[in-house]
């Protein structure tokens, strides 16, 4: 992607500690290299282009008001943000399962079931890479809990095994993929 | 949980597979343990890598200026400090400098003299003809007052006792014009000293102040909740 001034390059952190600071320009940047990625995630993982632009805007306001809870020291721009929109979107897929109270018995399929199709349609080539290195049940754990957001509980129920042997999974599977992706930057920015 | 319990949660943790419970006491964990935070922000990499697994869809062209016009509008209500309690913080530390001497002066006496700088600020607003304050009133007990300056555009919120809104969680100030709020910042209560909220904004265009309780550390960019105290301006 190009690189000026104005937009975010390879010092996203310094970016954050502007926003901090008030600094509107520099969040216009942090915007512009992020907005996508927080939508897609939103609307991929909500289905809902309505509720997935209110949480993308409840995303970056958190973004202007927090940044200065982000600590360089110890992570990155990047991963402080997606986690955000990760959690703000999850919040949003419990709010609209307490309200269309989705049955969570294994018998009864789910309406509209992101978790799995999110398996299946994995985009980045190096996600799905990486997510095909993951024993099925590892995988299987992991995609209900990050593209489903069903929490370790509900999983449990829903695969009919303890709780215990869901964190296993989760634990294990994550691990593995803290190897395999955790350090490398993410080649899937589109601009 | 113990710490072996907690590590055994990190994975779900990072992946916000987990219940608010389980979070906060996860959050709690690891304020105090670094070795179980250097694992979560290792995870936490691992997880932010899935969002690349989702279809890329271009956000509607109309949310940027959505986004930044609720930004600017931020911007005119709080313009001075937007983490207050980190404001009178960094008052504390700005004093610590000015008086040259940071390693002999001890924490409560900073403390005291940011509280001092903050009441100083507070006086001179009373001071002027044209301020004026109310008492906000609610669902809890408290002691919480409104003081204002429509003059000046100066503001302060003075809570002198109001019960902690409870772990993870933070007061939030809003200032209402017409049925919209619009956030003035977030306080936690102090048990022994008052606690001193500064607000710029042009009171004219409010109607009301409220405070209601939010989710820490930053608030919710809408109440979530009913609010627990409030007064019409």
């Amino acid at each position: 992607m190009s690189v000026d001034n104005d937009r975010v390059g390879g010092d996203e952190e310094a970016f954050l500690r502007r926003v901090a600071h008030g600094d509107e320009r520099a969040f216009r940047a942090i915007y512009d290299r992020y907005a996508r990625s927080v939508y897609s995630l939103a609307v991929g993982l909500l289905r809902d282009p309505q509720q997935a632009e209110e949480v993308t805007q409840e995303v970056f306001l958190a973004i202007w008001r927090g940044a200065a809870q982000f600590d360089a020291d110890r992570g990155r721009a990047r991963t402080w943000i997606l986690s955000l929109a990760h959690h703000r979107t999850v919040d949003a897929i419990r709010r609209q399962r307490v309200r269309a109270a989705e049955p969570l018995d294994p018998a009864v399929p789910a309406p509209s079931d992101a978790a799995e199709e999110a398996i299946r349609g994995v985009e980045g080539a190096r996600v799905r890479d990486a997510l095909a290195r993951l024993s099925p049940v590892q995988r299987e754990a992991i995609g209900l809990a990050y593209y489903g957001g069903y929490t370790q509980e509900e999983i449990a129920r829903r695969l009919g095994v303890p709780l215990g042997t869901v964190k296993t999974r989760m634990r294990d599977g994550m691990m593995r993929l803290r190897d395999l992706l955790g350090n490398a930057r993410s080649e899937v920015e589109t601009t | 949980m113990t710490h072996e319990e907690i590590r055994e949660s990190l994975a779900a943790y990072a992946l916000d597979a987990v219940d608010e419970d389980a979070r906060r006491t996860v959050e709690t964990h690891l304020q105090a343990c670094s070795e179980c935070a250097a694992e979560v922000e290792a995870l936490r990499g691992a997880a932010a890598a899935l969002a690349a697994g989702v279809p890329v869809v271009a956000p509607p062209p109309g949310l940027r200026a959505q986004v930044l016009a609720a930004v600017r509008g931020e911007r005119t209500t709080t313009r001075v400090p937007r983490i207050w309690i980190a404001g009178l913080a960094a008052a504390a530390g700005l004093i610590i400098a000015l008086a040259g001497l940071s390693f002999s002066l001890s924490r409560e006496l900073a403390a005291q003299r940011a509280q001092l700088a903050a009441q100083e600020q507070l006086v001179a607003m009373v001071g002027r003809p044209s301020a004026r304050a109310i008492t906000l009133q609610g669902t809890v007990e408290g002691n919480v007052r409104f003081v204002y300056d429509p003059q000046s555009r100066q503001g302060m919120l003075v809570v002198t006792r109001l019960r902690d809104p409870g772990r993870g969680l933070v007061y939030q100030l809003w200032l209402v014009a017409g049925q919209t709020p619009e956030s003035a910042g977030v306080f936690r209560p102090a048990p022994d000293r008052p606690v001193l909220l500064p607000v710029t904004a042009d009171f004219g265009r409010y109607g009301a102040v409220a405070i209601s309780v939010e989710r820490a550390p930053v608030g919710a960019p809408r109440p979530t909740s009913a609010p627990v105290l409030s007064s019409s301006l």
